[in-house]
């Protein structure tokens, strides 16, 4: 049982610490980025980049 | 006794968590005094998501639901709300803090999950309630201080709940219900000192209540003396705050005692290194005291073996020393020399001065009761004393101009200050949100909640009050003076002055000086007709 829930007595059912969002390494990396947004440090946010047309298709990599 | 599950919605998510919710930790101790059973889930600090929200509304039958906070943590009640009304759909779910006090029917109209609001102070509200739970009583409108909904979808104001007297009454904060060492510990660090950078187990505290200055942007939300009950033209009863020339104000604080033994109780159960009040303005209530509270705060401190070991053997500082160094809020022309030192010697680190700017004319408009004179004199004197104080600063007040902005460059550089401006920004609760609302509204398509949805910490720019720059002005002109640009200020000036035909010499001003009379006021300040200034 997690301690997500924390009180003065037993819930009834207990919460279990399975994030559906939990964060992964690229998302921790764009989050950390974005603090220091600046200069130098510029990144691509891999989720917003708009795959599409023939130059930009992935299956041409 | 009633099962009540609280929610901490999330604030400030580009951030890490570093706040225990000082609040909903209060209520809680609260309600678990009175023999209520209580759970805390902390999204804010967790951040889990949609999945584990979902188990902790279906983790028992709740009873209550209770969430609150500022208005910057609206969009995270929203989602909340809407979940829990489906998950839950007996629960009471019950709203509070500013984010409701400020505007309560507005809130109760985008909330409609919302049971019963809590306006104002809920230190006997909420209990009240509790106790109409037990009783399984739904007359909300017989407990002071409530809004709730009538049987045909109105809403219903109850009589305005007086303001706690005995602080120290309260019992300490929940702290235990709180993810402090998975989440609040390690984010103790406030990059604010050498101490607060250093901190590793740092808690917060509020020692008082209000503030007695009247600064036009800021706001109390009714824990101050600041609110008021109207009835307006359609005999209904309205929430209204600081308004031009109609000011009251309450300022509360806990005994020296009460604190220092709050203090010293999570010393000895958390191991503490750092206290932060956050308090308004502890000068306030210092001054208030006849100079006694800090100064014996600071006695009792030292008293109860709190005073930290780098400043008992005057050492330099470092992650091992002993004790419990702090940081607080002060004000320019409050502060005096004797306290500060005294404040330096019970372990004070650091003190955030909100001197917001250093013109003079912009100084007279803003209801702070300070100019750049005891700005420049508290800045020396809490450095002499060996407390960093924090020199914040904003721009975009409704008279700021080019000469504001050429006269705060040059008190930062003489007094080494490195800073980003905040913006001035009109949050609800606030005289300016007041003054300004129709054209706040506007900027946002005439839709509150979008601007309340867009409002944060007001690093970011939102709703615009200042009557000679829009918002790409400001957001250029901060940078530029963060570098000390002063050739393309000056350039941009020249443009500035072309397009709204100023000539050189003149003012570069386009905003009228405010007068007395209120109807003839509403003629001075920027309205949805434009009638003064530009866009």
């Amino acid at each position: 049982m997690s301690n997500l829930l924390k009180g003065n007595f037993s819930t009834k059912k207990p919460v279990a610490d399975i994030s559906n969002e939990q964060e992964t390494l690229e998302q921790r990396f764009e989050k950390e980025a974005l603090k220091k947004l600046g200069g130098s440090i510029a990144f691509v946010a891999k989720q917003e980049v708009l795959w599409g047309d023939e130059n930009t298709s992935q299956d041409d990599q | 006794m009633a099962k009540i599950l609280f929610i901490n919605p999330v604030v400030r998510e580009e951030d890490d968590p570093r706040h225990v919710p000082y609040g909903i930790a209060l209520l809680a101790a609260i309600a678990m005094r009175d023999g209520h059973q209580v759970q805390v889930y902390d999204e804010n600090a967790w951040r889990k998501g949609s999945e584990v929200l979902e188990q902790v509304f279906n983790a028992d039958h709740w009873d209550v639901i209770a969430l609150g906070g500022i208005t910057t943590a609206y969009g995270s009640i929203k989602s909340i709300v809407k979940k829990a009304r489906i998950i839950c759909p007996h629960a009471l779910i019950v709203l509070g803090g500013g984010v409701l006090t400020s505007l309560p029917r507005e809130m109760m109209g985008f909330l409609p999950e919302v049971d019963v609001g809590v306006i104002g102070e809920g230190f006997i509200t909420f209990p009240d309630i509790l106790q109409k739970v037990d009783a399984q009583k739904a007359d909300w409108q017989n407990i002071d201080g409530t809004i709730s909904r009538t049987k045909n979808d109105g809403l219903v104001i109850s009589s305005q709940r007086a303001l706690l007297d005995e602080l120290d009454s309260l019992p300490y904060p929940a702290w235990d219900l709180f993810p402090l060492e998975e989440v609040y510990f390690p984010n103790s660090q406030v990059l604010f000192s050498e101490e607060g950078m250093l901190a590793q187990r740092r808690l917060d505290i509020n020692a008082s209540y209000g503030c007695s200055l009247v600064c036009r942007y800021c706001y109390h939300l009714g824990i101050a003396g600041d609110m008021k009950y109207e009835t307006d033209h359609h005999n209904e009863l309205q929430v209204s705050f600081d308004q031009p020339g109609n000011y009251s104000r309450t300022i509360r604080y806990h005994s020296p005692e009460y604190i220092v033994g709050m203090v010293k109780h999570a010393h000895e159960k958390y191991n503490l290194d750092f206290i932060g009040f956050l308090d308004e303005n502890l000068m306030t209530m210092d001054q208030y005291s006849k100079r006694t509270w800090l100064k014996e705060i600071c006695r009792l401190w030292i008293e109860n073996g709190l005073q930290p070991a780098c400043i008992h053997d005057d050492i330099e500082h470092d992650e091992n020393c002993k004790g419990i160094h702090w940081s607080g809020t002060s004000h320019a022309t409050l502060c005096n020399p004797e306290t500060l030192k005294i404040m330096r010697e019970a372990g004070c680190s650091h003190l955030i001065y909100g001197y917001e700017s250093f013109s003079p004319h912009v100084m007279k408009t803003i209801g702070k009761g300070a100019t750049p004179k005891t700005n420049m004199r508290s800045f020396f004197w809490t450095l002499e004393s060996g407390i960093r104080p924090i020199p914040n600063q904003i721009i975009g007040f409704p008279n700021e101009d080019f000469q504001a902005i050429y006269e705060n460059m040059q008190a930062w550089k003489k007094l080494g200050i490195v800073v980003k401006p905040f913006f001035a920004t009109p949050y609800p609760g606030s005289e300016w949100f007041t003054v300004y609302r129709q054209w706040i509204e506007e900027q946002y398509e005439g839709d509150l909640e979008k601007y309340i949805l867009d409002l944060g910490d007001a690093t970011r720019i939102t709703a615009v009050i200042s009557h000679n720059f829009n918002a790409v002005e400001l957001l250029g002109l901060r940078d530029l003076m963060m570098n000390f640009d002063y050739k393309r200020i000056e350039e941009y000036e020249q443009y500035w002055r072309k397009n709204h035909n100023i000539p050189d010499g003149a003012p570069s001003t386009i905003f009228q000086a405010p007068v007395n009379n209120a109807s003839q006021k509403t003629g001075n300040i920027r309205l949805a007709n434009g009638t003064t200034g530009s866009r």
